[in-house]
């Protein structure tokens, strides 16, 4: 099937197969392998990439379904804007292996954009979809508020 | 200065964008991927392979079995205890265990061939738990030299067991039992291998923390010299100890590159990394604790049984590690400890964070604590009173130099306001502490108490470290570029840390037992110091100054105003230095394990605050005070996170965190069904740090990666018994457990559901009985191979279209029988791969307008339309209107989730049973003629409570549930009409709806006279984000004295579909909701029940989940009747 979409800014026209996903097409056809596959079953949120400014799940997305008018943005798209953020992460040491990291970081630009809720307990119900195993996402949580300039919580 | 700084990973920028690369992201030209053939069987004699077919498959390069192997075992622990070779030669030993690898061009490719290889196995008895590996004439897994199924024995004694009963006064017995628990590391374990033919160099790329024992393994089992295999550096997506040692996949790809002259890549996926990488150890503890009259113990007696699973890999280890926990935590007289290892045909344990010690550790604690209650001591005061202490060497050996227990639980108490909360206790909340240590770096082979490392100055004057072992997210090389940083005088930023590859790096065994920090800082310590210390005397010599007169700057090395660049120190050659740091250890006793073995000794005090429900037995964790001893603390941000993470394992591992078997398959190799923490399953957690520096340790620090999830448990299993005085031995402590323990602490009467007036539940009453005499073996054995399907049938999706209007859609559907409805597909792809359903066609809804919008009509009605996503609705149903409806999507899924997936895809999505969904070849699955698993199997959680049929599985959609209480209709489009239908219309069985191949849900209609009701919703899950275990919604209509007129009372999660409970409707009517009246009106449907041997309890918790509804429908807490109406 015949592909029409944009990713990180740049038209993409591609031949792909009808069961191709969103991560296949953005890791294998595009090199773009910022986006990890840890379950393929849209479970844990490591493959997320923003589908019109939505945070998804790509392993999950058949790739054909996507419009041409429809705009995908990968962590590597999302480099510029999401500096602030990636420096929190660093400097709150919100990441230890790093393999959910870019996921996370795809999620918290969905976030900041929006909006960070009020509490924490909200904050933390918002990062539902992000499993990470390492850190018990204490400094994550801490590294989205350093980034959104609200330390107050 | 560096140490003790909050300095950030050098490789950030990159990291964070994902462009430091995994293993699957390295690419090599002409590289194959491959896939792996694994046994069905927990116990089977191969009598042949036959691979021609695969290797004639298109795009198939190779086949590799154990024919193209020399036939070599794993070194692992060496002698009797090597036991494994890479590929099963003529026994497979548990379900998963690698028979054949394909390399083919495509991940596709390889897959399908797999079907092709034609292995003839005949089936030998199974032990699949450690009770049946016990049993009398129970068949043998391995020739063991102690006979049957026992791996190892030990036995133990320190000081006169005899005499020290003596001088007990009281004593207490308990058999605490922990269960398996799974790494779940992020990233697949996976790995890359290139074999040079040329060269006969082999190349590999491979998610290790210990790149020393891959190249070690691979040259022995691959019949090679060590000096022909290249680890090279990669990042390593966590590790745990799970990839401490080779994993089972290095050797597969490494012997088909070599058989096929070309890279292969071999990455697991996420179901095989779950059911056959190395688990935590499952132990059952007989423990036995005596003490004087002053309080002080006097003797320990433990009967330690631990699983080994099919083959040995660290369970020795592991066992008499957690044997020298029991023997050191405390001041005891004696000691007595015995234990065996028992195989079992389950897939193997392996290393695992904490090594032993989380399962020592709880029920070492959890009796502490008992004990502590029975004489009527302050659990805090009493394990001070006990506790080992500086200079002690304890009954295993252990010399303990520094030893801070007594300052961690000082810390913990201080901090948790202990003292004002431990009087509180039975009133729901609670406050429990439990203590830890940890032996850091010990020396479990001869050389593990080295570790060398090499520092550089380059002719620029950078500066790099170079050092053999893996950080796989520990932040090791951020660790070893601050001590670099330290001692050079530059900046951490500026220092480049190269690991892992064995043609650049200088000899290290890798990041276990946490030796990490306190042997690789030591050694690049070591390093850097003397590399500081040449170029301090060159600079000397250049300055005219003397040594003690310069100081090495970020600029350079520098004296009074005078700085000389390290470039100009070093001139063409480099500088390059290369320590050793050998630590001060003895080998352990090889029988017992015990001795001065490590490095240095951590610990390590918690308290957790909990809240438990007696009516869910749903158990909060408020608040976790975690203090440690691990030394002086290198960098404070990366301490911390150690911890964090650490708890974060150990919360799991306390309330939800299981692998679950059935027949010797694991059911649960998915994180939906794995209870992992999530972001908000965790508390506030405040990390304390209350070390004297450690005289053997770099700058006096000690370990910190595996301490912090050993007294969790434990701590947990304390606070719940203060909280609602129930004492749970058996990890991990899920609702089902705490209300059985709540019936039982009450004496409550069996549960008796008066089958004997029901004739309708007759014939699955008797069913259910006849499933353990022989009915189940009988469907399981025989029955699935009358199954309709054969296997798991490959995605065949060739096609998707994209209709414009209903019509077209259900046109198309019409037309090819092949052909699904596809909306947001997050249950339908991975329904594809998990084989249960498999289009050819999918027509996709998402485009026709006529499924888009949200409607409120004059009349009040709100029609939503199915393609509405459930984000789009939440932000819809915020309103005070629908808000049941946003409580509901806030409980779904994740945000990911919510953003494409729809309600009429939420509605029709298939049911969630982890045996359907999971590869079990069941009733749903295969037919008449195959058993319900979960008759026999676990299902506590999943499964039907009310009229559950042949097949005990539930509806899993939660707006399933509210829109049955909102008297909802489904919009129903056909080819020749549109159909309306009540909601409950919609199912004809869990998670199957009565739906036409040309139908599609097109929208919902709420009337507006049930969207004016008060209606709430509750659900009970084991994390955030998880199908619901027991949901209801309630929706009641009131008069003005607040009479209820009209009520809908439908449960979610109890029945195969939304189950109304009219009998709770009944007893509202008329009424006024008063707390009293509203729990036993919340129990009027209980007659109906009927459930499976272990799930009563959530018969209990639907009627506490009804019960909260309800009372969040007073006007307030209070719940004031109004006058002029019955009461309850």
């Amino acid at each position: 099937m015949e592909l029409h979409c944009t990713v990180n800014d740049e038209k993409v026209v591609l031949t792909i197969a009808a069961d191709e996903r969103l991560l296949d097409v953005v890791r294998d056809r595009l090199g773009l392998t910022g986006t990890k596959q840890a379950c393929a079953r849209g479970e844990c949120g490591a493959c997320t990439v923003l589908v019109d400014g939505r945070a998804v799940n790509s392993c999950v997305f058949l790739a054909a379904t996507l419009r041409p008018e429809q705009q995908v943005h990968t962590v590597e798209g999302l480099a510029e804007e999401s500096l602030p953020l990636r420096s929190a992460f660093a400097h709150e040491s919100a990441f230890q292996c790093g393999f959910c990291t870019p996921g996370q970081i795809v999620s918290g630009v969905a976030l900041l954009r929006q909006g960070l809720p009020e509490t924490d307990s909200e904050l933390r119900h918002c990062l539902s979809g992000n499993i990470c195993r390492c850190t018990g996402y204490a400094s994550i949580l801490r590294a989205l508020r350093t980034a959104a300039g609200r330390e107050d919580h | 200065m560096a140490i003790g700084m909050s300095v950030p990973d050098n490789d950030w920028m990159a990291r964070t964008l994902g462009q430091v690369p995994f293993v699957s992201d390295v690419q090599l030209p002409g590289m194959l991927t491959a896939k792996v053939l694994r046994s069905p069987h927990p116990h089977a004699r191969i009598v042949r392979i036959g691979t021609s077919a695969a290797e004639a498959a298109p795009g198939v390069v190779g086949v590799l079995t154990a024919a193209d192997l020399p036939g070599i075992t794993y070194i692992h622990k060496g002698g009797d205890l090597s036991d494994r070779e890479p590929l099963a030669r003529s026994v497979v030993r548990f379900i998963g265990e690698e028979v054949a690898v394909v390399a083919a061009e495509t991940a596709a490719q390889a897959e399908g061939a797999l079907a092709l290889i034609d292995v003839r196995y005949r089936r030998l008895p199974s032990v699949t738990s450690v009770r049946d590996a016990l049993a009398r004439g129970a068949h043998t897994l391995h020739s063991r030299r102690l006979g049957g199924n026992i791996a190892m024995r030990t036995e133990s004694e320190y000081g006169n067991l005899d005499i020290a009963r003596g001088a007990t006064s009281t004593s207490l017995s308990g058999r605490y039992l922990f269960g398996r628990q799974a790494h779940v590391c992020m990233e697949p374990t996976g790995a890359l291998a290139s074999w040079d033919a040329e060269r006969e160099r082999l190349e590999v790329w491979v998610t290790t923390q210990a790149p020393y024992f891959v190249r070690q393994e691979l040259a022995h089992v691959l019949d090679l010299d060590v000096a022909q295999v290249v680890v090279h550096e990669v990042a390593v997506g966590g590790g745990f100890g799970a990839r401490s040692k080779i994993c089972d996949s290095e050797a597969l790809a490494a012997g088909l590159s070599i058989k096929t002259g070309r890279p292969v890549l071999l990455v697991l996926d996420r179901a095989e990394e779950f059911a056959t990488t190395k688990s935590r150890h499952a132990f059952d503890i007989r423990l036995e604790t005596g003490v004087d009259v002053d309080g002080k113990l006097t003797y320990r007696d433990a009967d330690v049984t631990v699983e080994n699973g099919a083959y040995n890999h660290s369970g020795p280890s592991v066992t008499k590690s957690a044997l020298g926990l029991l023997a050191s935590l405390y001041r005891t007289r004696s000691v007595s400890l015995r234990s065996r290892l028992v195989d079992t045909n389950r897939h193997p344990g392996g290393q695992f964070r904490g090594y032993g010690g989380p399962q020592a550790t709880f029920a070492l604690e959890s009796q502490m604590d008992e004990l502590a209650q029975l004489i009527g001591k302050d659990p805090i005061a009493f394990r001070i009173d006990n506790v080992q202490r500086a200079g002690d060497t304890t009954h295993a050996g252990w010399k303990l130099g520094t030893a801070g227990l007594v300052e961690c639980l000082e810390a913990v108490r201080a901090a948790s306001g202990w003292d004002e909360k431990v009087k509180r206790g039975g009133s729901g909340m609670g406050i429990g502490v439990a203590i830890t240590a940890h032996a850091n770096a010990v020396r479990a082979y001869d050389i593990a108490n080295r570790s060398d490392a090499t520092v550089q100055v380059g002719p620029d004057g950078d500066v790099t470290v170079l050092f053999g072992g893996a950080d796989a997210g520990t932040g090791q090389r951020t660790i070893l570029a601050q001590v670099a940083a330290e001692e050079l005088g530059v900046e951490p930023a500026t220092i480049r840390v190269v690991m892992m590859d064995t043609d650049l790096t200088p000899f290290d065994m890798g990041a276990w037992s946490s030796r990490g920090t306190v042997m690789s800082a030591n050694a690049v310590k070591r390093a850097a110091q003397d590399a500081a210390a040449i170029l301090r005397e060159r600079a000397a010599q250049r300055l005219q100054v003397s040594v003690t007169q310069v100081r090495l700057t970020q600029a350079g090395a520098a004296s009074g105003d005078c700085v000389v660049p390290l470039s100009d120190l070093v001139g063409e050659e480099q500088l390059e230095v290369t320590r050793s740091f050998i630590a001060d250890s003895d080998m352990p006793d090889p029988a017992t394990g015990s001795g001065n073995a490590a490095h240095s000794y951590s610990f390590a005090a918690q308290v957790a605050e909990v809240q438990v429900d007696e009516r869910s037995g749903e158990i909060k964790v408020l608040r976790i005070f975690s203090a440690h001893d691990s030394g002086t603390v290198l960098n404070p941000l990366k301490f911390e996170g150690q911890v964090t993470g650490g708890v974060a394992m150990g919360l799991g591992a306390a309330l939800t965190e299981e692998l679950v078997y059935e027949g010797g398959r694991l059911v649960n190799p998915a994180y939906v069904n794995y209870g992992l923490p999530r972001a908000a399953d965790l508390p506030e957690i405040e990390v304390i740090s209350v070390g004297a520096p450690e005289p053997s340790g770099p700058y006096g620090a000690k370990g910190v990666g595996e301490i912090g999830l050993q007294p969790l448990p434990a701590a947990i299993a304390n606070a719940v018994a203060h909280a609602v005085g129930i004492r749970l031995r058996d990890l991990p402590l899920t609702p089902d457990k705490v209300l059985e323990g709540i019936r039982a602490r009450d004496g409550a009467p069996a549960r008796t559901y008066a089958l004997w007036r029901r004739p309708g539940r007759w014939y699955i009453a008797g069913m259910r009985a006849m499933y353990p005499y022989g009915l189940h073996h009988v469907l399981h054995r025989w029955g699935t191979r009358l199954s309709r399907t054969g296997g798991d049938p490959a995605s065949t999706v060739s096609r998707i279209t994209a209709p414009r209007t209903l019509q077209e859609a259900v046109h198309e559907l019409s037309a090819d029988k092949h052909a699904a409805p596809l909306a947001g597909g997050t249950d339908l792809v991975p329904a594809l791969d998990q084989g249960i359903s498999a289009p050819r066609t999918l027509v996709d809804l998402r485009l026709i307008p006529g499924l888009s919008g949200i409607r409120e009509s004059a009349s009040g009605s709100l029609r939503i339309g199915a393609g509405v996503t459930l984000a789009d609705l939440l932000k819809h149903a915020e309103g005070e209107r629908d808000s049941v409806v946003a409580e509901a999507l806030r409980t779904i899924a994740t945000p990911q989730v919510r953003a494409v997936a729809t309600v009429g895809g939420n509605l029709c999505q298939e049911k969630r049973c982890w045996f359907f969904r999971n590869g079990f070849n069941c009733y749903k699955r295969g037919g008449w003629t195959c058993p319900c698993y979960a008759v026999q199997g676990d299902h506590r959680f999943q499964h039907a409570v009310v009229d559950g049929h042949r097949c005990q599985a539930v509806t899993p959609s939660d707006l399933a549930t509210v829109f049955a209480a909102l008297d909802a209709v489904v919009h129903i489009a056909g080819k020749k009409q549109e159909r309306v239908v009540p909601l409950p219309g919609l199912y004809s069985g869990p998670g199957e709806v009565a739906l036409a191949q040309d139908e599609v849900v097109s929208a919902v209609e709420l009337p507006g006279r049930a969207r004016d009701r008060i209606s709430r919703f509750e659900k009970q899950r084991l994390f955030d984000g998880d199908f619901a275990i027991v949901s209801a919604c309630v929706s009641l209509e009131l008069d003005d004295g607040g009479a209820v007129v009209d009520s809908r009372i439908v449960l979610g999660a109890v029945a195969p579909t939304p189950f109304r409970a009219e009998a709770v409707e009944r007893a509202l009517r008329g009424t006024v909701l008063r707390p009293e009246g509203i729990r036993s009106a919340a129990q009027a449907w209980v007659g109906a029940a009927h459930p499976l041997e272990r799930n009563g309890w959530k018969v209990d918790a639907a009627c506490a989940a009804v019960e909260r509804a309800l009372l969040r429908c007073l006007p307030d807490r209070e719940g004031v009747p109004l006058s002029g109406t019955r009461r309850l």
